[in-house]
């Protein structure tokens, strides 16, 4: 197996896994809890694949989403994990970095957001020997709400890029219904794949899209608690 | 007359910036260039100047305590430091700022706002924190436009005009009219990077005012403290005999080495100046024996020197292995084709095909003894730390 993997079998056995250097899209709609899976793919890629997992978020501060870690009982690595916040300061709160939160001044600041997320880049790879990484940006659609879709396309290509070059594994999480056709089929440029999600009369189904020769088949998944749970097949 | 307050910039730019001019801080993206104009304005607040901050990106109240965090009190100048709020109209909040841009992604709004301090206020400086920000909303023909504009007006009324420009994937165009055009001065900050960007660095690419440019210096941020000028380590490895101590030696201004019957035991230290670089070299031991020490040694390197005798191929089964020892973090490297005046050597060529290395690792042929080749070497591995030979 690969040393990126979603940490849900029924998507990662058919693709084997994620190629290294490979950048996702993980697009769904409102309120399918997609972050439950995204914080999925971040334990499993820091507990189990001890990986590097850096976080971009734009919608919940840093310190909200360690407490999910730990209300739901999920001993995430703090060694390996960095979260680049663009809520706190946004909110006017108190933010103080440590030694897994930078803080970025907004979701407009693409200039600060880059520069927090390279100096995790360093401090993993130079300073602590993590030669495996992932980046996730926790969402696209927060950024593109106050930036156009070629500044977002710049920054994106920017660090797409960077992945390739570093073998390391990148996951936007984009809203679907959110932005235009247009707008997604520019950004799509810049994957190789996604995992999409969307429901249907109350369930929610999920897949991998361009990391296997064949896309996986529609998986209906339930969320209980933290556990993304596969209950049947479309 | 206005100073950076940045250490070797004042110096680069000839002590001052003259009144009316404009410069540019040139950023390569994912570098920490923020503190360049936060820098510029504590530093001329504290001469007793007065200073207009023009934040795009973040609110003018983030950028107080920016100031808080690098151990600056602004307290004491606080009615002569003004925002231009182009920010939290952004994002519909309200702003308790005097000068504010009610549609930041009008350019007329922004160029009505600039204008108005302009002419408002005594002559200062004026600070864009994000000129890029400012494009991105605006656009960039729109924005090109505008600063020609502002930068005009500032020279009649003796402001002076400094941007912070974050150079993402814009149109060449655009790159080239900030990089070369636009601006009175460019001062460029860039990463240096192999896989990941480890190392900051800042030259001065061009100035109108000053004599010298082309010099870059090696940086850090630091909270508290700001700016500080960094030093690298370049390591120097390769097989017994091979010519390091020579090449050390050679290279450096002053150098010194530990060693037993002329044979390295423990290491070679020099310190070069070179073209605006100083840099900090550290020789290895080649002998086997001596192995744990060249890990010692090569903690935090920048880069590396491999010193091979072109005359002796069969060590360079033995030079990959320290390579390999000391290349554990993905450094850039050259190598040295030393011995080139000996009988037999192998060309840089020769040694390429034989060593099995890729064509874009640098091969000098040297005579360390007689310091051929030595400087150049430097040269191209100081371009390969700053990224220059990626250009």
């Amino acid at each position: 197996m690969s040393d990126y993997t979603t940490g849900i079998k029924e998507l990662d056995d058919p693709i084997g896994g994620i190629k290294k250097g490979s950048n996702i899209m993980l697009i769904g709609p409102p309120m399918s809890r997609k972050e439950v899976i995204l914080y999925n793919i971040m334990y499993h890629g820091a507990a189990k694949n001890e990986n590097a997992v850096i976080t971009v978020t734009t919608r919940e501060s840093a310190t909200h989403i360690l407490e999910w870690f730990k209300e739901n009982k999920l001993a995430l690595p703090l060694s390996r994990v960095g979260i680049v916040d663009c809520v706190t300061k946004t909110l006017g709160g108190g933010a103080i970095e440590n030694e897994n939160i930078k803080i970025a001044s907004s979701p407009v600041d693409l200039t600060g957001i880059g520069v927090k997320i390279s100096q995790f880049f360093e401090e993993f790879f130079m300073k602590k020997n993590i030669r495996k990484t992932q980046l996730h940006i926790n969402s696209l659609s927060t950024i593109l709400m106050y930036s156009n879709i070629q500044t977002v396309f710049r920054f994106l290509h920017v660090f797409t890029g960077r992945i390739k070059a570093a073998g390391a594994l990148g996951i936007y999480v984009l809203e679907s219904g959110m932005h235009d056709e247009q707008a997604i089929a520019t950004l799509k440029q810049l994957f190789d794949g996604m995992i999409e999600i969307k429901s249907e009369n109350d369930k929610n189904f999920i897949r991998v899209i361009g990391l296997s020769p064949k896309p996986t088949p529609w998986f209906e998944y339930e969320i209980e608690g933290a556990n993304v749970r596969i209950v049947g097949r479309k | 007359m206005i100073e950076t307050g940045i250490p070797k910039v004042d110096e680069f730019l000839g002590g001052v910036k003259p009144k009316g001019k404009n410069l540019v801080y040139y950023i390569q993206h994912g570098v920490e260039g923020e503190i360049f104009v936060i820098q510029t304005v504590y530093n001329s607040l504290k001469n007793g100047g007065t200073c207009v901050f023009v934040v795009s990106s973040t609110t003018p109240d983030n950028i107080r305590n920016l100031f808080k965090e690098f151990g600056w009190d602004i307290d004491p100048y606080k009615n002569n430091l003004f925002f231009v709020d182009a920010y939290n109209p952004l994002i519909g909040a309200l702003s308790n700022e005097k000068y504010v841009v009610s549609n930041p992604d009008n350019i007329e709004d922004f160029s009505k706002v600039i204008t108005d301090v302009l002419k408002e206020l005594h002559p200062g400086t004026i600070v864009f924190g994000s000129l890029s920000t400012v494009m991105d909303l605006c656009g960039e023909t729109e924005t090109i436009e505008a600063v020609r504009s502002w930068n005009k007006l500032a020279m009649l009324y003796d402001h002076v005009m400094v941007y912070n420009f974050t150079a993402w994937p814009y149109s060449r165009e655009t790159l080239d009219l900030i990089k070369k055009d636009m601006f009175n001065a460019v001062i460029s900050i860039g990463g240096i990077a192999e896989r990941v960007i480890f190392g900051q660095y800042f030259g001065i690419l061009k100035s109108d005012w000053a004599k010298e440019t082309k010099k870059s210096m090696l940086f850090r941020v630091l909270r508290p403290g700001g700016i500080k000028l960094f030093i690298p380590k370049i390591l120097v490895t390769g097989p017994f005999d091979a010519g390091k101590s020579s090449f050390v030696h050679a290279l450096s201004t002053r150098a010194i080495s530990v060693d037993r019957f002329g044979t390295t035991i423990a290491l070679d230290h020099g310190h070069v100046d070179y073209k605006g670089f100083s840099a900090d070299i550290f020789g290895t031991p080649g002998q086997e024996r001596f192995d744990p020490i060249i890990k010692l040694l090569s903690g935090e390197s920048m880069g590396i020197f491999l010193v091979v005798d072109s005359t002796n191929p069969t060590d360079f089964v033995r030079a990959k292995q320290m390579l390999e020892i000391t290349k554990s973090y993905g450094l850039p490297y050259v190598v040295i084709a030393n011995k080139q005046d000996l009988p037999g050597a192998l060309t840089p060529e020769e040694i390429r095909k034989q060593f099995n290395l890729p064509d874009d690792v640098p091969i000098i042929p040297a005579v360390a003894k007689d310091k051929i080749g030595v400087y150049e070497a430097f040269e191209v591995l100081i371009d390969k730390i700053t990224g220059e030979s990626d250009a």
